[in-house]
Formats: structure tokens, sequence, C-alpha cells
């Protein structure tokens, strides 16, 4: 019997057999087994624990779907406008020299380590209506401007705090690109568009991907940002999430969750369709 | 075109360290505003080293940081181990599927998540805290996996298959074949693994804020607390040290991976050239002699290296290690006490600015009168209700809390307070007058001891403000004023402007009347510019808002620090809200004696005037109200607003207090306010009343469906080219 079987290298000791296992369980205990407990208190009621529609019908109210609109379209901008200006940072840098390209990618990281309570917090004290900004402005004698408390400000925030997550994968993908393909499109007589085009976006497009997942995400299901830079009328769905859980709402809570996972599942699965190449490129660092 | 991307490089850094250049720059102000500079000073820095919530917090940061970060490595290495050596396409999947999970979803659900396990969980073995530095941990290794495993993975794959058979050919035991010959090779991806855990722990805040309980506070926990407040530029300074420290730490990893970079660079060198002066050699037919010499120098240095870099993670390890076990056994064996207390943002004497830091100063006594290790850990709430939920859930316990009145009454009701033993709090027959006993709210005297009292006023800046337009309630409702107001962030006392503008009963339960206040509410909602607690008094000193409610206490704070373009004025209406807030025991309190000690050491004389004064409300404490200094700090103008003459002090508390309302109309109310915080319309025209929101809705919802359907239709689209592709 032995001997018909494919030789399949050598056999996998108990250790190597094993080894994975501690993180299969602490992943079933810790990441699996809590997204249930969410699914389980969405779908109960709060009084005996019985089954009940009503939290996730709650969810399709006017109010709420205004809300998550506002959240969708917000995250949206923000993703959009970083992936304006990060693209052509990201491709800037994979065209500076390798020694520029290291202190640059350093330089990008460095606002990542500071505490993004306290940089949320510092963008607030630039934009609010006595701020630094409105001084500044008032210097050279433009009228005020009334920033903060608006759907801009939370968007300024959002591109501000995840900008770096947009700038890094496609900058990892593009540093690998091959630079001669480049040359070799524009001297096959492709203008400075058409190479965009046809070489550098399709070779740089999975770094782009995850480079927008990266960023959407988190704008999605903030609450920090619209907390300090929004007014009463820029509830995100995470503000909501957050507003509930500190009324210990957690059916409420735990509805609004699985409907925004569900949407996000349905949506990264999208993405990873385009993207399931093994290779990784576009992973952070 | 170079000119143009190195502009546009530089522009983009500006965009990001402009905020962080702004932090630092303040960070040297000698006032206390974040937005306007007075001159330099280095007094943030002095007040960061003395403040001991800060520097606990950061203490307890890398404690959790080193910890989880050390777990997260050991459980990923290995679980990277098993992956790489995992056959079965399928099962390999399925792992990766699981471990990919924390980096797909949200933060906010993976702690929401969590949560709800820790909470069920912990209900169900039956602990009286289910949220503490263990379920921290636990979230903590959860989130960092992932990034140690995608770090280490790779390294695995990268690896010489022939390596580790090699070494079980030469009689190795797989043990000592996976030590001495795969961990080598992969350690570089471990150690970034580990660094990354490590910073990605010590920053975390949405997923600890979920699972964090009472008495492990980490530092984003605790700046996001401090943010609530106003914020003091000793935040600014604590970044500022942090950017720097992570700058150097970076510069310094930076010029060690060059170094290295070179030297590998000139073993590449070296290596092309033996090959090009083999190649030449065979042509020639001579054997290289002298280059062999050149490559055995040149290849030194890289035989070194992982022996270098080997030595200075053993030394990280070792560090690491030692680190945690001195914690593990400091956290074990010190016998110290932990007092939770429970309170108010803002709401005791700090030591800020040379005043008596009271917890400080009850430890002092609790070591040199009593002879106990005791450690004070203070947290603050923002409102009654947010107090109340954090009670209700037992996810937490607490031995000192201070609610309001009305909250008092509820946690009476419902059995969540502890009776006072009154043997332990000698001070109270002294120090608390005849009209604070045997109020509504505690009619026995078991429950409570008053703290504070006070009204609730309206606070104006004269600059903006016309000062014809003040007297009354309807100032908040000044449409002249749009875009400068504020209102409560809690259900009762935002509700208690409404009735009181309406002439109604604060404390009706006539659902009608409650109604009509939830209409002048939302009528209020677009011309406000927050909902605020603690925040007020940063926007109010600052002038970002004119108009706004709040307790008349605060009012002298706000006076104190206002910038100076702002004139901050204060009145009562004819009718508004009296209340008193006094400390309780909490059901469930793991100290109670010594819960009571606290709440006596209180009362005392020091520690009384020392919080009188820090937080400017008035005293029911006749030590206090007596005390001269006390009068002379104040000044005559404070003493008038806090203490008015000819004031029937149990009458008006009597027809202006919040009283604990029915159940039912307890509900009625949390789902008007519920109501209230959905609600959103813009300012309507005039003439034109909210003919724009239908609108609006029927439009998002149409977009929403839209949007389903460009998703299935992708999905669709994917999968039908796929079908196709495996055809072909």
């Amino acid at each position: 019997m032995t001997g018909a079987r494919k030789y399949n290298g050598p056999r996998r000791s108990a250790l190597q057999r094993f080894a994975a296992a501690p993180h299969i369980a602490w992943a079933v205990l810790f990441v699996i087994a809590p997204l249930i407990f969410v699914a389980y208190y969405a779908f109960t009621n709060s009084a005996d624990g019985s089954f009940t529609m009503a939290n996730i019908a709650a969810f399709f109210t006017k109010e709420y779907l205004l809300i998550f609109w506002r959240s969708v379209k917000l995250a949206f901008f923000a993703t959009l406008i970083c992936l304006l200006l990060g693209y052509p940072t990201a491709y800037f840098i994979s065209r500076c020299k390798p020694g520029t390209q290291k202190i640059l990618i350093v330089l990008l990281m460095l606002p990542m380590w500071t505490n993004f309570l306290i940089r949320t917090y510092s963008i607030m004290t630039l934009l609010q209506d006595t701020g630094i900004l409105n001084s500044l402005l008032g210097a050279i004698g433009i009228k005020p401007l009334s920033i903060i408390g608006t759907e801009t400000a939370v968007v300024i925030g959002m591109v501000y705090d995840y900008l770096p997550y947009m700038i890094l994968p496609i900058y990892s993908v593009m540093s690998k690109m091959d630079h001669r393909l480049i040359e070799a499109a524009s001297d096959l007589g492709c203008n400075g568009f058409q190479v965009l085009k046809k070489v550098i976006i399709p070779l740089s497009i999975s770094g782009v991907i995850s480079g927008i997942t990266m960023v959407f995400v988190p704008s999605i299901s903030t609450f920090y940002i619209s907390q300090k830079l929004g007014g009463p009328s820029t509830l995100l769905i995470g503000d909501v999430i957050e507003q509930q859980y500190t009324a210990s709402n957690y059916n409420m809570v735990a509805s609004l969750s699985f409907v925004l996972m569900v949407i996000l599942i349905v949506g990264l699965a999208i993405v990873n369709h385009y993207t399931d190449s093994d290779d990784g490129g576009g992973m952070l660092i | 075109m170079k000119r143009f991307s190195k502009i546009y490089i530089a522009f983009i850094l500006l965009i990001l360290f402009a905020p962080i250049a702004v932090m630092a720059f303040f960070s040297f102000n000698a006032g206390e505003s974040t937005a306007v500079f007075t001159g330099f000073s280095l007094r943030w820095y002095k007040e960061l080293f003395r403040n001991s919530n800060i520097l606990n917090a950061l203490k307890n940061s890398l404690i959790l940081a080193l910890t989880s970060s050390v777990l997260a490595t050991v459980i990923g290495t290995m679980a990277a181990f098993g992956i790489h050596h995992t056959k079965n396409k399928k099962v390999k999947g399925a792992i990766m599927g699981i471990t990919n999970v924390p980096l797909m979803n949200p933060e906010i659900i993976t702690g929401i998540s969590m949560m709800f396990l820790f909470v069920f969980v912990g209900g169900l073995i039956g602990l009286s805290t289910k949220l503490n530095f263990g379920t921290m941990l636990i979230a903590h290794v959860t989130f960092s996996l992932p990034y140690v495993i995608l770090n280490v993975l790779p390294k695995f794959r990268q690896m010489d298959k022939s390596l580790p058979e090699a070494a079980l050919d030469l009689g190795c035991t797989p043990l000592q074949s996976f030590f001495k010959v795969q961990l080598p090779a992969v350690l570089p991806g471990i150690l970034t693994g580990l660094i990354m855990s490590f910073t990605l722990s010590l920053d975390d805040f949405v997923i600890s804020y979920f699972t964090s309980g009472t008495d492990f506070q980490t530092l984003p926990i605790l700046i996001y607390g401090m943010t609530k407040k106003s914020v003091k530029p000793t935040l600014y300074a604590l970044s500022a040290l942090m950017f720097l420290i992570i700058l150097v730490l970076l510069l310094i990893s930076n010029r060690e991976k060059s170094t290295a970079e070179r030297m590998e660079a000139k073993r590449l060198k070296a290596e092309k050239r033996r090959k090009e002066a083999i190649l030449r050699a065979q042509k020639s037919g001579k054997a290289p002699r002298k280059e062999k010499a050149d490559e055995t120098k040149a290849t030194a240095p890289s035989h070194n290296r992982p022996i270098y870099l080997n030595k200075i993670i053993a030394l990280v390890c070792v560090v690491a290690i030692i680190i945690t076990a001195c914690v593990a056994v400091s956290i074990t064996s010190r016998q110290t006490i932990t007092l939770n207390v429970y309170n108010w943002g803002e709401y005791i004497s700090d030591g800020y600015d040379g005043s008596l830091d009271v917890n400080r100063a009850f430890e002092e006594y609790c070591k040199n009168e009593l002879g106990m290790n005791v450690k004070v850990n203070y947290l603050t709430y923002d409102s009654n209700e947010d107090l109340y939920a954090k009670l209700s859930t037992e996810a937490v316990s607490y031995d000192v809390i201070i609610p309001s009145d009305y909250m008092i009454a509820r946690l009476a009701n419902e059995g969540l307070l502890e009776e006072l033993d009154f043997d332990n709090i000698p001070n109270y027959e002294e120090c608390i007058g005849e009209e604070f006993r045997g109020l509504y709210y505690d009619p026995e005297n078991k429950y409570s001891v008053p703290y504070t009292y006070g009204m609730v006023g309206v606070i104006y800046d004269a600059n903006i403000v016309d000062e014809a337009d003040t007297g009354d309630w309807d100032l908040m409702w000044n449409s002249k004023y749009s875009g400068k107001i504020l209102q409560f962030n809690n259900s009762r006392d935002a509700f208690g402007t409404a009735i009181y503008k309406l002439g109604l009963d604060v404390n009706t339960t006539d659902a009608a009347a409650w109604d009509a206040a939830l209409t002048e509410l939302k009528a209020q909602k677009p011309m406000l510019k927050k909902l605020v607690m603690d925040e007020i008094y940063n926007m109010m000193e600052t002038g970002e808002a004119a108009i706004s409610s709040y307790y008349a206490g605060d009012y002298l704070t706000m006076v104190d620090n206002q910038a100076e373009n702002v004139d901050l004025q204060f009145y009562y209406p004819e009718n508004t809200n009296l209340f008193i807030d006094a400390m309780c025991i909490p059901k469930g309190a793991q100290n109670k004696s010594l819960a009571e000690v606290y709440i006596n050491f209180m009362l005392s004389r020091e520690a009384a005037v020392a919080n009188a004064e820090y937080i400017c409300y008035a005293s029911p404490n006749s030590l206090v109200r007596n005390d001269e200094t006390y009068i002379e700090d104040m000044g005559e103008e404070a003493i008038e607003i806090l203490y008015p003459e000819d004031f029937d002090f149990a009458k008006e508390y009597d027809a202006n207090c919040y009283k604990d309302l029915d159940p039912t109309t307890k509900e009625y109310i949390n789902n008007l306010w519920n109501d209230y915080k959905l609600y959103h319309n813009t300012i309507p025209a005039e003439g034109e009343e909210e003919s724009t929101s239908p609108n609006v809705t029927w439009l998002s919802i149409t977009i929403l469906i839209l949007f389903i359907i460009c998703i299935v239709t992708i999905v669709s689209i994917i999968i039908i080219k796929r079908r196709k592709k495996h055809k072909i």
C-alpha cells in the first residue's frame, strides 16, 4: 500500500501537523465565536432573548437608511480623494532613487505612529471657527470659513487619517514594477496618457484595490472622526453603534454591526475576485 | 516633470505633517489654549511628568503591548510553520480565510463582537468584572495575529525547502531542525511581525474601547476620555515626545538597515566579480587564485551579519521576557487595594495648576493613617445615563459613584445601591446640614452623601449676543445665533431646557408634554453647533460657540479660562433645574468599607475645600461654606451665583428637581431621545417646512437599491466570466 502511494515529500512530523492548532483554536474562539454572538444578539430581543426581526427591521427605517447613506457617501468621497492624491504620490515616490524612496516612505509612515485620536483632535483645532486656519485667513484678509461640523470636515479628517493607507500599498506594488516596461511602451509609440492607461494602471491595480479597501473600510465605520469634526447632523453608522453601545442597547448594536458586516463582506468578496493573485503584493509593508 | 513630482510629494508631506507640527508647536504654549499661542514655556512637559494618570496609562499600554505582541508572535510563528507544512490546499485556504477575518472586518465590529463574547461568557461563568486586562490581552492578540502570520509565512515560502530536510537527514530531530535551521531563516519575518504587533497594540483605540474595563486603562483610552473634555497641551506634549522617540528609533533602525544593505550590495558585487572571474578562468584555463582571497574577504561580513542580528534579537527577547516576568510578579505580589471611583468629568481637584490632588492625598492618608497601600483608580463618565448604562450591564465594577438625585432614586429603586455604614463616615454628622438630608431621592439617608449642588443656567458670550435677547430660555432657540448654540448631550437635561421653555412641569408623565418638547428640540437642532457635555469648556472658552445652558459652577471655571476676545456672561432663567450630586456605593463594590473611608475623606475640610474651589460648584458641606479662605478665593460674584441670597432651598428644590419618573415615561423619553439623535434636517427656509426631507429619503432609498443592483450585477458578471474561463 505504501509502495503505491505517490511520494509526497517527507512525512509530516507531529510538530508540523499541530503547530497551527493553537492559532486555529484561538481564531475559532475569539474570531468566529464572537461573530456568531453578534448574529445571535442581532436576532433576539433584550427582554427574554427570543427570536425577533425587529432589530434588523429597525435598520430599514428612514432615519437609519439616511445615516447609512451618509456613511457610504462620505467614505466614498474620502476614498476617491485619497486615491486621487495618493496614486500620483506613490508613482512619483517609486520613480525616485532607492535611498530617497526609503526616506520618503519612512516620512509617510511617521504620522501614522502618532496616536490617531490626537491627530484628529489637532485637525479639529486647525479647522474650527476660531482655529488656526481661520486666523491665518483672517491675517490675509479673507472671510473666515465655517468648516467644522460639516460633512466636508469629516471627509477632510478621513482623508488625512487614512491617506498613508492608500499610498503605501500602491507604492509597494509600483516599486516592484519593471520600469523598463514604461520605457518600452513609450519607445513603441505610446504617449504619456496611453502609457498610464495601458501599462502603469493595469500593473498597479492590485495595490489600488487593496488601498481602496484599506481606506474605505475604516472610513465607513469610524466614529471618532465624525464625533470630533462633525456636528449634530453628520452622524455616521459608527456613531450610532457607539451611541447605542454607551446606552447599553446591545441588541441594536448587534443588528447595526451585523448589517454593516454583511454589506462589507459582500463588497470585499467582489473586490477579492479582482485580486486573488497570491503574492500579497498589496499588503502593507 | 521631475520638479513637479518633487513639489507634489512635498505638498502631500506638508498636508500629513501640518497637524503634527501644530501639535508640537502648541506643546510649548505658555497658555492653556491649543489654538492661541501666548508664549514659549515647558510647563506642559513638567505637568506631563507630574500627571500620574497619564504615566500610569502609559505603563499599562506598554505592558499590554509587550505581552500581547510576544504572545501573538509565538502563536503566529507556530501557525505560519503549520500552515506552511499543510499539504491540503482546501484546509490551507480555510485556515488563511479565518486568519484574514480580523484584517477584513472593520475594527469596530471586531471590538463589538469580542465585547459580546466576553460579556456573555463572563455572565455564564458569573464573573463580577467581565472586562479587564485579560479581555484586552485576548483582543490585542487576536488582532495582532494575522499581521504576524502574514509577515512570517512568506519567509517560510522563501526558505530553501531542502534545508530542513537536510537537517533531518543529518540526524536532527524535527524540533532541532525547527530551532536550528528554520527559525533563523524566518527570523526577520518574526521580528517585523513582533514590532508591528507591538506598535498596533500600543496605538489601538477602537478595539480597546469596546473591550476595556475599569481597572486597566491604556493610553489611547485615556486620551479619548481627555479629548472629550477641554484638552490641555499636556496631551500635545506627550504626543510630541512619543513622536520624537519614534523618529529617533526609526532613524537608528534605518541606518542599521542601510549599512546592512550596503554590505549586502558589496557582497553581491563581489559575487558577480567572482563569477566573471570564474568564467574568465574557465576560458583561459587558469585557476583564479587572487580572486579567491578577495571573495572570502568580501563575503565575511555577510556571514557575520545574521549572527550579529541574532544577538540583538536574543537580547531584545530576553529583555522583553524579563520585563514581562517582573510585571507579572509585581502584579500578583503587590498587596495594593484598588479603589475604583467613577465620577463626572472635571469633577474633582486633581492637582492641576497647584491645586490639591485629592486622590493622591487619599492614598497618602491611607498609607500614613491606616497603613494600607491603596490605589485610587479614577474614571469619568459624561452623564447620568451613561453611568446607569455601565452599572446595569454589570460588565464592570465600581466602589464609589457620584450620580445626580434622580439617578440615585432610580438606582436605589432598582436595588443597585449599597446601604452606607455611617459609622465609617463620622464627618457626615458635622458637615451636612439639615436641608440636605431626607430629600426625596433618599428619604431615609441610607444611600447617599451629598457632594455638590447647583442650578442650570444659560451661558452666553456678550461679545456676540445682544443683551436684549437674554433673560429666558428663548435665547437657546434664537435663530439669530444659528450655528453658535450648544445643547446638552443627555436626555434629561436637554428635554429639561425644552420643557422649561414651554413652561411645563419637568416631571410630567403626560406623553403629549414630552412630544411637545421633542418638537421644540427638533426645531432647535438645525441651529445647533454640537451636542456637548464636557466638550463645552473648550467650545465656550475659545468662542467656538456663543450660547449654551449648563451648570452654574462650570460657568465660573469657563470665565477663568476664557480667551481674550470672549466675554462670558451668565443668568438663571425664571424656571430652572436644581440638582444635587451625591456620593454612593453601587452594589457589587469590591471594597465597601474602604469606599466609605473615601467618602468620609471627601467630607474633610481640606479635601472638600479643594474640590469646591476646583470644580466651582456650590458645596453642601458646612465646613466649606464657613471657610474664610474659600469665600475669599471664590470672589463675591461667584458666591452670589452659587449661593443666591433669599433662596429658599427646600422649596425651590422640591419644585424644580428632576424626579425619577415611572418606567413607562422613562422608556418613552428614551425612545424620543433616540429619535432626536437620529433626526436630521437642514435649516428650513422661511415659509417652507420639511418639504425637502421626504425627497431626500426617497432619493437615498433609490440610490441604495441601485447600489445593491449594481453589486448583484457585478457579482453575476464575474461568476459568468469565471465559468466561461473554466470551460475554455
